[in-house]
């Protein structure tokens, strides 16, 4: 199992958008990493995220691969989740911060 | 990145609180590290399952690229958790401050591999030249 914890701004990804990410980034994150994802929402409530001491309309997807990545995989994966991101939320690339971890053991 | 995560007892911290706290933890992680601000992310969490509370009223977890020294981090640390008490009004046995770190390669932020500690000023410029370019400064 590959968790997936999506840290949104609340009210930024309405629910409808947020069904078809999570469609998205099960049938992505199968493809590329092999496994199912456990995908966790994480939303910020209004007034709670902040970005250089502003307001934020930034989200966080911190990924944790089930095994360890080759940098070269890795950086092709956070790319392509961006991109996926991106197109589904209609956020910029400066509103979306992506990890690719490996697991913990490693 | 970095991305600071803190978390409460319900109903511990208002909302100007909130605002300073996020403000002194964005100075200081630039002031110590030299980042530039546009890259701090602070959120805040009422009694949050995913990121426990443990004994603590106010707590944060920092998580930084890894590389900086265990002097930067020791600062950085001991700076938030006196932001906490001071706008948090809570005891100092009630906060709880924390740095944890990801290797910069692990992480993807304006549409880039973030660059180590140290290697930053033409991954800034590539950064600024970029977001000239679409307007967004």
């Amino acid at each position: 199992m590959v968790s997936c914890m999506c840290v949104i701004q609340e009210g930024q990804t309405p629910d409808r958008r947020r069904e078809a990410l999570a469609t998205a980034l099960d049938g992505y994150v199968q493809e590329r990493l092999g496994a199912s994802p456990s995908v966790s929402w994480v939303p910020v409530a209004e007034g709670n995220g902040f970005t250089a001491g502003k307001p934020s309309t930034s989200s966080v997807l911190v990924l944790t691969a089930e095994e360890p990545l080759t940098q070269q995989h890795r950086e092709s994966v956070l790319r392509e989740l961006v991109a996926l991101w991106t197109s589904e939320t209609g956020c910029s690339v400066d509103e979306i911060v992506a990890v690719v971890a490996d697991p913990a053991s490693h | 990145m970095p991305l600071y995560i803190c978390n409460s007892k319900r109903g511990a911290v208002d909302a100007a609180a909130k605002e300073k706290i996020a403000r002194d933890i964005t100075d200081i992680h630039c002031e110590v590290t030299g980042a530039p601000e546009i890259f701090v992310h602070v959120v805040f969490f009422e009694e949050s399952a995913q990121f426990p509370l443990g004994e603590s009223t106010l707590a944060v977890r920092g998580t930084i690229r890894k590389g900086r020294s265990s002097e930067q981090k020791e600062r950085i640390a001991g700076a938030v958790k006196e932001s906490l008490m001071q706008h948090g009004r809570v005891a100092p046995e009630h906060t709880h401050a924390e740095i944890r770190e990801t290797p910069a390669s692990w992480v993807l932020e304006g549409g880039e591999i973030m660059p180590e500690p140290g290697e930053e000023a033409a991954w800034f410029a590539a950064q600024e030249e970029r977001r000239r370019a679409a307007g967004l400064q």
